[in-house]
């Protein structure tokens, strides 16, 4: 063991080596690749799809209407977006980092809430006919010139349009097609990955925050607490989610919030398991002892010195956490639960089930990105699981 | 076979490891050789590629990131018809060595505990190994033979043992368990890598001794891999002194061992704690009349719990009855194998395990009972330092945050630069650079961490400091600089230290007192120069007989 120990001097610290281990192989790199092009979808949705223009010129005056038509929504997921990029290269400990950003993003956001009053109505043809009006001197359009329910009524009957239909009269391109209502399939598409985003992270959020509390106290204290929580961990695992969901759906009405919650405090379980794990393993570290015998107090000791040290193996249980927190949701829209007004790919699918034709564009699209997006997390997750697990082994004292 | 043949010879080798950014040469140009009945130790530190040089020897290392740009290892071959061929390991295809590791070369590893199969009886092991080199062996031959070999290392009653499973063995038992099936198939060589670095100094002597039997018995050539002089000493014919990849010396065991050529060596042997000089004498009168520390009556017993209600059935008496006063300004050894209760003594010093009953003061105030609250002001008079240098470090804070929390905890230092300031002359004082102030614990090596780990205890201004074996897990030189500063810091600020370990010889360089434990009792108690010198009980003599010295 000696002989070992000293020789493997790696300048690196742990959570980065177990990046690097996880993101060497090409599974988990096209897992990242598309989770961060769904993100970069999520937060950029309204410039990429939508039927204002991102700039006009307006009579010669300069203007922007997708600004006019920012959401509170928008602001969270921007400044979201660049605090996380900024906060990237910073030297910062991690829960520093989360503090910062958890603060920018609700202060943005609150704020946004206050300031920003877009308008309810939105009239899409509008713009379309300022266009054709002659309105606007010169016009940049976003890629996708539709918003995802603007359902192109100035054109006529447009519904059920196969991707890239060419007997079109009108100039227009739809390239996975419409849907019933005449909507751009893409465009909803787009739109839609806010969704999807938001329900994984938050509700593996929540969960997370409940399973290292409870989880923590319980590795730290063991004896009673341990066995109390473990009884609480039992009771919230013989809850059966999606009829719990579905109950509370039909007592409060559908709401992607609600959703949100209710999948984060049934879903902690799992995490508690593996926090509870860690802590009793590292309270018996040295590094632990000693900050006990040098009188820390009680929170710098869970907080400071075992918690940053026993989150490796939270990240393999989130990024499967959030896939089935996606999952949960699909089969929710699926079964036309899901939230109303927001496109969701769930809610898709039901779309092209309810269909009187199969067509093929509504199907495949939205069913191909969830089964995409839960591959990616599931990738990434025992990517993190292979990189984790030596290490475990030789912090086991298995050597 | 040839009268002059060599067992085993190395020529010239080089084994390079391929890591993602750069070549490692772990082996750097090695050559030497080995007769029958001859035992080569390879020596040196860690990272020294003692090891890797071994594992060339039987082609153990991955395929994929080792090479062998030049060098050839010959081995004479006694092949199935009992013929002699000398061939290049390095060039065998993988079917023949196959038939030559195990039957022919033989390994023993460092760690008993991981190197048997959990899942199989000991029996089971040893007859797989003797079927899978002798096909046609019957199962009841195989069985007769694996009882002949487990008697051979002297495990008692064989028969029945022949079905434990390892759980259910000593670690000293595993070692002879796994030497009998390394010799089970009769190899000429025998590869044996640090295999009684983690047993006890009484269970080590008795494997080197079952070892030296065996050579003589059955002939075979060892390779001896280890990074103790003292065992040196007692079992090698021939010694290779390693330092980064190269053999820097090589000769006749005693030769080497009494009249170093080398620099390196000459470091080396200078470093052991038994060629350390001394700074002073323990004077008996000198030693202040006044305790520090008195601990009366200790119990830690841990309860065992069975049965559908857990209810106790009996305890672990890790620290039973236990009386010891600890002079100030002195520094005691607490000496006694693995799990005589050592540690827990230590670490219930300090309240940091929980005392059964009894009663433990410090500077006449009790310990036991206060609650975690209470005892918080109280921890700035004691301290611990801890064995190994890669726990002890929470390896996510700055050196800085590890030194300042606990002295903003206790009010020490007027603010933030005051006590940043503070922690820089403290790593000054353990011979580190203040600039270490804004590292992580990842960037430092063993020794450089134990350092730091003395200093977190320093900062508080301790009285009393607790040293759980902390140069254990230390390559000799590097242990012997953590004992002369400790030694240095003892003597700048009247410190008051406990040192445990298992190693005699620190002992005898060291301490003032020192106290034998064994299964939760003190056994002797009295100054070094006495306890050590003129052992009175039966079991400190024979802990210090089993200690392997560099008789020269």
């Amino acid at each position: 063991m000696t002989n070992r120990s000293n020789t493997t001097h790696i300048s690196e610290s742990y959570g980065q080596r177990v990046l690097r281990l996880a993101f060497s192989g090409w599974g988990a790199r096209l897992g990242l690749a598309w989770v961060l092009l769904l993100i970069f979808m999520a937060v950029f949705a309204p410039y990429l799809a939508n039927s204002m223009p991102l700039l006009a010129s307006e009579h010669g005056v300069l203007t922007m209407p997708v600004l006019r038509y920012t959401t509170a929504e928008d602001v969270l997921m921007l400044s979201a977006f660049i605090s996380a990029l900024l906060l990237w290269k910073l030297k910062l400990n991690f829960i520093k980092k989360l503090w910062i950003f958890t603060l920018v993003v609700i202060s943005f956001t609150l704020i946004a809430q206050m300031l920003l009053t877009p308008p309810k109505l939105i009239i899409y043809d509008s713009f379309r006919a300022k266009a054709n009006n002659a309105e606007y001197d010169w016009a940049v359009l976003p890629p996708i010139p539709y918003s995802p329910s603007d359902f192109l009524r100035d054109y006529g009957d447009t519904s059920l349009e196969a991707p890239f239909a060419a007997d079109k009269a009108d100039k227009r391109v739809h390239i996975m097609g419409t849907d019933d209502n005449g909507a751009d399939v893409a465009s909803r598409m787009i739109h839609a990955s806010r969704i999807a985003l938001g329900i994984g992270f938050v509700a593996t959020g929540i969960a997370m925050v409940i399973g290292i509390f409870i989880g923590g106290q319980m590795g730290y204290f063991s004896g009673r607490v341990d066995m109390f929580g473990m009884r609480l961990m039992e009771i919230f695992e013989a809850i059966p989610v999606l009829f719990l969901l579905l109950t509370i759906i039909a007592f409060f009405g559908r709401s992607i919030y609600l959703m949100m919650i209710i999948i984060g405090i049934t879903g902690w379980s799992g995490y508690a398991r593996y926090v509870r794990a860690e802590f009793l393993k590292l309270r018996k570290q040295d590094y632990v002892q000693a900050a006990i015998a040098s009188g820390l107090p009680l929170q710098s000791i869970l907080f400071r010195h075992i918690l940053p040290n026993g989150i490796a193996p939270l990240l393999v249980a989130i990024s499967f956490g959030v896939a089935s927190a996606i999952l949960t949701e699909a089969t929710l829209s699926f079964l036309g639960l899901g939230p109303v007004d927001v496109p969701s790919w769930g809610q898709m699918l039901n779309q092209a089930v309810k269909s009187s034709t199969f067509n093929w564009w509504m199907a495949a699209f939205p069913g191909g990105a969830i089964f995409l997006t839960v591959f990616a997390y599931n990738l990434i997750g025992e990517a993190l699981r292979d990189a984790i697990d030596p290490q475990l082994a030789g912090r086991l004292g298995v050597n | 076979m040839k009268a002059e043949t060599a067992l085993l010879s190395i020529n010239n080798l080089y084994t390079h490891l391929q890591t993602s950014e750069k070549t490692v040469k772990a082996v750097d140009g090695v050559s030497f050789s080995l007769n029958k009945g001859e035992t080569f130790c390879l020596v040196g530190e860690s990272g020294s590629g003692k090891s890797i040089c071994a594992l060339s020897v039987i082609q153990l290392l991955p395929a994929g990131i080792s090479s062998h740009p030049k060098g050839e290892i010959c081995f004479n071959w006694r092949t199935e018809k009992q013929s002699y061929k000398t061939v290049n390991t390095l060039e065998l295809d993988e079917d023949d060595l196959r038939k030559i590791r195990g039957s022919r070369i033989a390994m023993i590893f460092q760690e008993p505990m991981t190197s048997l199969n959990p899942v199989f009886s000991i029996g089971e092991q040893i007859v797989e190994a003797l079927q899978l080199h002798h096909p046609d062996m019957s199962d009841a031959e195989a069985k007769k033979q694996a009882i002949e070999a487990l008697t051979e290392v002297q495990i008692p009653q064989a028969s029945t043992r022949f079905d434990n499973y390892p759980h259910q063995l000593s670690g000293g038992q595993r070692q002879r368990v796994m030497i009998a099936m390394a010799l089970a198939c009769k190899p000429d060589l025998l590869i044996a890598d640090e295999p009684t670095t983690a047993l006890d100094v009484t269970v080590q002597a008795e494997i080197l001794r079952l070892m030296q039997d065996l050579q003589k018995r059955n002939g075979m050539g060892i390779l001896f891999i280890t990074h103790d002089f003292g065992v040196v000493a007692q079992m090698a014919h021939k010694v290779g002194v390693m330092q980064q990849g190269k053999l820097v010396e090589t000769g006749l065991s005693k030769e080497v061992l009494r009249n170093p050529q080398h620099a390196y060596t000459k470091k080396l042997l200078a470093a052991i704690p038994e060629n350390l000089a001394r700074l002073y004498k323990t004077d008996p009168a000198q030693l202040a009349p006044d305790n520090l520390v008195e601990i009366s009556q200790l119990k830690v017993w841990f309860p065992i719990k069975k049965g559908l209600f857990r209810h106790v059935v009996d305890h672990v008496k890790a620290v039973d009855m236990v009386d010891l006063n600890i002079r100030k300004g002195s520094i005691m050894a607490l000496v006694g194998e693995s799990g005589c209760g050592k540690t827990t003594l230590g670490r219930a010093i300090l309240q940091l395990e929980a005392v059964t009953s009894g009663s433990v003061k410090i500077k006449g105030k009790e310990l036991v009972g206060l609650t975690a609250k209470e005892l918080r002001p109280l921890r700035t008079q004691m301290q611990i330092a801890f064995q190994d240098p890669q726990s002890s470090l929470n390896p996510r804070l700055q050196i800085v945050t590890t030194l300042t929390e606990p002295m903003a905890v206790h009010g020490i230092g007027e603010n933030k630069d005051d006590r940043i300031e503070r922690a820089a002359q403290i790593l000054e004082q353990v011979h580190l650079d203040r600039d270490y102030l804004w590292r992580y614990p990842h960037e430092f090596s063993g020794g450089q961490r134990q350092r730091i780990g003395l200093a977190r205890a320093l900062v508080v201004n301790p009285e009393f400091i607790v040293c759980d074996e902390i140069t254990s897990a230390l390559d000799v030189s590097v242990q012997a600089e953590v004992l002369q500063l400790l030694l240095e810091i003892r003597k700048k600020k009247d410190l008051t230290l406990l040192f445990i370990t298992h190693n005699i010889s620190v002992v005898e360089y060291l301490s003032d007192e020192t106290v034998v434990m064994k299964a939760g009792k003190i056994i002797e108690q009295g100054l070094t120069a006495d306890v050590c010198g003129n052992p009175q009980q039966a079991y400190t003599q024979k802990l210090l007989e089993a200690v392997p010295r560099l008789v020269l």
